[in-house]
């Protein structure tokens, strides 16, 4: 019984671990090498993709998204997409995709000149199911060695904890003075029932 | 505009969830208060009403009105976190 219990204990804390790495924002230090659009039609992965450009027909099974080209500051390549998430999930309420798209067109560079941009983007890169991290803002940095602070996630973070515990602890001293002691009166009658009817059938 | 509006709905019976445990709790809170600060005072009156003149007093409080932050708090992050994405 305790293994099923901690195996679901750890899916639990995993799946909350996955979800947050997944929606919290991340920087990522990248040069951009290109930009260019391509047709995509959301399948499997559909979950990972956002909806058309806020204001237009969101009911066509496909269509063209915004790709940005990356090496990044480790000298691997990075492939973002670049998406209206809108009024939907995750809450960046980002309606300025081409704009985004516009500035990071602008700051291409090459590996003999480079330009280093900080990318800030959420989502993940899984080769396996075609799926892209969506860039929400791009700002030009001096150089690959940028100290970054992610001081909106310590935030969250924090603020996440906090309001679990506070909420955690209230519920525990609610059980404890109220839902217990009333569980214990019905275990205690229970055993007097118990025991009233051994009675009866020991005579 | 569909989105807007379901985002609007789902997020206003979200907080309303919220915003009614919360002054179910706050008020509870400030009952049991009433009550210890009945118990402290030596038990003068009666307790019923000392505690029942005390919630009324908490409910024209302008602490009880704070609770209304649960909706205004979100909706003025939103407008925020559009300018910073979109026009900053």
């Amino acid at each position: 019984m305790a293994y099923v219990k901690w195996t679901f204990i750890i899916l639990f804390w995993t799946f909350v671990a996955a979800f947050l790495h997944y929606t919290l924002p991340q920087q990522d230090i990248a040069r951009i090498t290109d930009t260019y659009e391509k047709r995509v039609d959301p399948g499997e992965n559909s979950l990972f993709w956002a909806q058309a450009d806020v204001g237009s027909d969101g009911t066509v099974p496909n269509r063209d998204v915004f790709f940005i080209q990356t090496r990044l500051s480790n000298d691997r390549v990075m492939v973002y997409r670049n998406e209206d998430t809108g009024w939907g999930w995750p809450p960046y309420f980002k309606f300025d995709t081409s704009n985004l798209q516009a500035e990071t067109a602008d700051l291409r560079s090459t590996a003999d000149a480079p330009q280093w941009v900080v990318i800030k983007h959420y989502g993940w890169r899984l080769e396996l199911i075609s799926i892209f991290p969506n860039a929400i803002s791009v700002r030009p940095v001096e150089g690959p060695d940028v100290q970054l602070i992610p001081w909106l996630n310590i935030f969250i973070l924090t603020f996440l904890v906090a309001t679990t515990w506070a909420i955690w602890v209230r519920w525990r001293r609610f059980r404890e003075n109220r839902i217990d002691p009333a569980l214990e009166s019905v275990g205690d009658s229970v055993d007097d029932g118990r025991s009233w009817l051994r009675g009866l059938f020991s005579r | 505009m569909l989105a807007l509006a379901r985002l609007l709905i789902i997020g206003f019976v979200v907080l309303t969830v919220v915003y009614v445990s919360l002054s179910l709790y706050s008020r509870s809170v400030r009952r049991a208060k009433l009550e210890s600060e009945w118990n402290d005072l030596g038990g003068e009156g009666d307790k019923e009403t000392f505690v029942r003149e005390g919630l009324e007093e908490y409910d024209g409080s302008l602490r009880r009105k704070l609770i209304l932050g649960v909706y205004i708090v979100p909706f003025c992050l939103m407008i925020l976190i559009i300018y910073l994405t979109n026009y900053n």
